[in-house]
C-alpha cells in the first residue's frame, strides 16, 4: 500500500463521532500592507469562533499554518484571545501549510486527543526563501526552483499534446477572476475578459500576469470538532460539515517527462475518493491549486472530474462554472481569491464549508453535497480533503 | 577563468564545450546529478562510494519557454529556459543560448557550452543546438 493510499473500510475520520468543521472565518486576502499578522489572524479566528458558537476557552489545541512570519507565531498571536494554556503547533509546508495544519487538527480530533481544535493559516508577504536553495547543491539554471518556469513548460507541453489553444487555457483565469469578483474575501474583485487576460503582461511562456496568482497576505481559520463535541457542546449540527477524507503524499520519480506533479495530484485525489467512498464525478465542488491557469486544466483531468484530455473542453462547456457539473474554484481560486500561502488551503476549506451549508451568497453552487480541497506545495507535497454536507 | 558552478561542470578539451560531472552509484549503477548529491536519486544509496563520471554536457531538449521578465533579482530578461534530459532519468533546467525560440525544436539534441563572463572571471553553462557552431 502506498503512502497516499487509505483503506475505505475503517475510515479513521469516523472515530470520536466523526470529524467536522463547525466554524469558519477569514480576513480578506490583500496586497501587502503594514497590518500586523496578529491582526489578520485574530480577525479570522474570532470570526470562526463566532460562526461556530464556541468560546475560546473551549479550544484545546491550535495548528497554525504559515510560511513567512517566523518562529512560533501562534502563541504570539493567540495570547490576545486569552492565555488558556492550549497546545500550539506551527506547520510549514509551502502552499499547503494551511491544508496540513488542518490535517493535523483532523488527526488530533479523530484520535480523541482533543475535541475542539483550531486550524488557522496566516501569512504576510515574505522573502520567498526556499529550502531548495539551501540544500548545498548547485543547479545549471538559476530559475530551476522557480515554479513559474516549471508550470510554463508544463503549459506548453499540455497545449501541444492536447491540441488546446492558449485562449482555452486563459479561460480558466477568466472564470476564476469572475468567481473572485463575487467573493468579498478575494484579493482580486474585478471580472476579467479573455481579451484582458491575454493582453496583460507576459510573464513566462504563454502565461500572462492575469493567469498567475497574486501573492499577498491574509488569514483563514476553521474550528475542527468531533461529532461527540457537537452533541456535548450543543453546537448547530446542521451547519457542521463533515470531513470524509484526508490524504497526504509527496512526489515520486516521473514515469514520463513532466508527469510527476500531475501523478501526485492524481494519486492523492484518488486515495481521498477511496477513503470518502465516492467517485470523482460525484463532486459538486472542487478547490484546487491554480497558481497558474494551466494547473486547473491539468488537475481537473488528474482528479477525475473530467476525462483525461478533456480539461479544456470541460471548462469551455461551462461544466466547471458555478452551476455547472462541478464548480471548480468557486472562491476564485489562487488566481482570483489570492495565494497568501499559509491561509490558502484553509481558505479552500472555508469556501467549501460555506458552499455545503448553502451560505455562499452571490456565488452559491446549487445542491452542493460533496466538495474536495486539493493543494500541492513546493517540494512537492500534496494534500487532499473531502467534505460532505450534514445529513 | 573558473566555472560558475564548479561542482557541475568543467571546460572540455576544445576550450568551449562543457563536461558534466555525474556520480555512478555503487549499488544500482545509476547516474546522479550533481555528483555531490547526498544520495542516489534512483535507489537512495549514499554516494560516498560512488564513481565520479565525466561526460560531455548535453542531451535532449524536452521543453522550452521564454522568460519575459526577470523572475529573480538581476536576472537577464528575456531569456529562454529549457528542460533537458542530460542522462537517463535525469532532467535539468538549463539556459538556452539562442536568439529566440525559433532556433529550438522539441526533441532536438543540445550541448553545453561555456559562456564567458569576463567581469566575474567565470564561465557559465549555456545550451545550444548540437549543430550550432559557436556559443552566443
Amino acid at each position: 500500500m502506498s503512502h497516499t493510499q487509505q483503506s475505505n473500510s475503517g475510515n479513521w475520520l469516523d472515530a470520536n463521532g466523526g470529524v467536522f468543521i463547525a466554524g469558519i472565518g477569514l480576513h480578506p486576502y490583500q496586497f501587502p500592507t503594514e497590518t500586523p499578522y496578529t491582526e489578520l489572524g485574530l480577525t479570522a479566528v474570532r470570526a470562526a469562533l463566532a460562526d461556530s458558537g464556541l468560546a475560546w476557552d473551549r479550544v484545546q489545541s491550535a495548528h497554525v499554518g504559515t510560511t513567512s512570519i517566523g518562529m512560533a507565531a501562534g502563541r504570539v498571536m493567540l495570547r490576545h484571545l486569552g492565555s488558556t494554556g492550549l497546545a500550539v503547533t506551527q506547520v510549514e509546508n509551502a502552499s499547503a501549510s494551511g491544508s496540513f495544519a488542518f490535517r493535523q487538527a483532523c488527526m488530533e480530533v479523530a484520535t480523541g486527543m482533543s475535541n475542539v481544535v483550531l486550524a488557522v493559516g496566516v501569512d504576510k508577504h515574505g522573502d520567498g526563501r526556499r529550502a531548495a536553495n539551501k540544500d548545498g547543491l548547485e543547479r545549471l539554471s538559476e530559475t530551476a526552483t522557480i515554479p513559474a518556469a516549471k508550470f510554463a513548460m508544463m503549459a506548453r507541453t499540455y497545449l501541444r499534446e492536447r491540441g488546446a489553444s492558449v485562449e482555452e487555457m486563459a479561460n480558466a483565469a477568466v472564470k476564476n477572476h469572475g468567481n473572485a469578483a463575487r467573493n468579498p474575501f478575494a484579493q482580486f474583485r474585478k471580472p476579467r475578459t479573455l481579451e484582458q487576460v491575454l493582453a496583460s503582461p507576459r510573464v513566462v511562456g504563454d502565461l500572462t500576469v492575469q493567469q498567475c496568482c497574486p501573492r499577498g497576505e491574509g488569514a483563514a481559520a476553521v474550528m475542527v470538532v468531533s461529532g461527540n463535541a457537537i452533541r456535548h457542546l450543543g453546537l448547530d449540527a446542521r451547519r457542521c460539515v463533515r470531513v470524509k477524507a484526508s490524504v497526504a503524499g509527496s512526489e515520486r520519480p516521473e514515469m514520463q517527462y513532466g508527469d510527476s506533479a500531475v501523478e501526485l495530484v492524481r494519486t492523492s485525489a484518488q486515495a481521498a475518493f477511496d477513503q470518502a467512498g465516492i467517485a470523482p464525478k460525484e463532486l459538486d465542488l472542487l478547490e484546487l491549486h491554480d497558481a497558474f491557469s494551466v494547473e486547473e486544466l491539468l488537475y481537473s483531468e488528474a482528479i477525475g472530474v473530467c476525462e483525461p484530455g478533456e480539461g479544456a473542453r470541460y471548462l469551455a462547456r461551462g461544466d466547471s462554472q458555478i452551476g455547472g457539473r462541478c464548480a471548480i474554484n468557486a472562491s476564485g481560486g489562487l488566481i482570483g481569491m489570492g495565494h497568501p500561502l499559509g491561509p490558502t488551503g484553509i481558505g479552500q476549506l472555508a469556501e467549501i464549508t460555506r458552499q455545503l451549508r448553502g451560505e455562499a451568497d452571490g456565488r452559491q453552487h446549487p445542491n452542493a453535497r460533496w466538495g474536495m480541497a486539493h493543494m500541492i506545495g513546493l517540494g512537492s507535497v500534496s494534500v487532499a480533503h473531502v467534505l460532505s454536507a450534514s445529513a | 577563468m573558473k566555472p560558475l558552478q564548479p561542482t557541475l561542470y568543467e571546460l572540455a578539451d576544445d576550450g568551449h564545450s562543457l563536461n558534466f560531472f555525474f556520480a555512478q552509484c555503487s549499488a544500482c549503477g545509476g547516474l546522479s546529478f550533481p555528483a555531490n548529491a547526498p544520495g542516489c536519486m534512483h535507489c537512495g544509496e549514499p554516494l560516498s562510494q560512488a564513481t565520479r563520471i565525466t561526460r560531455p554536457g548535453g542531451g535532449e531538449l524536452l521543453e522550452f519557454v521564454t522568460l519575459h521578465v526577470p523572475l529573480l533579482p538581476g536576472m537577464a530578461a528575456p531569456s529562454i529556459a529549457g528542460d533537458i534530459r542530460i542522462a537517463p532519468g535525469i532532467v535539468e533546467e538549463g539556459v538556452m543560448a539562442v536568439a529566440d525560440e525559433s532556433a529550438l525544436k522539441h526533441g532536438m539534441a543540445v550541448r553545453a557550452v561555456a559562456e564567458v563572463k569576463p567581469e566575474e572571471g567565470v564561465y557559465a553553462c549555456r545550451f545550444v543546438p548540437v549543430n550550432e557552431g559557436a556559443a552566443q
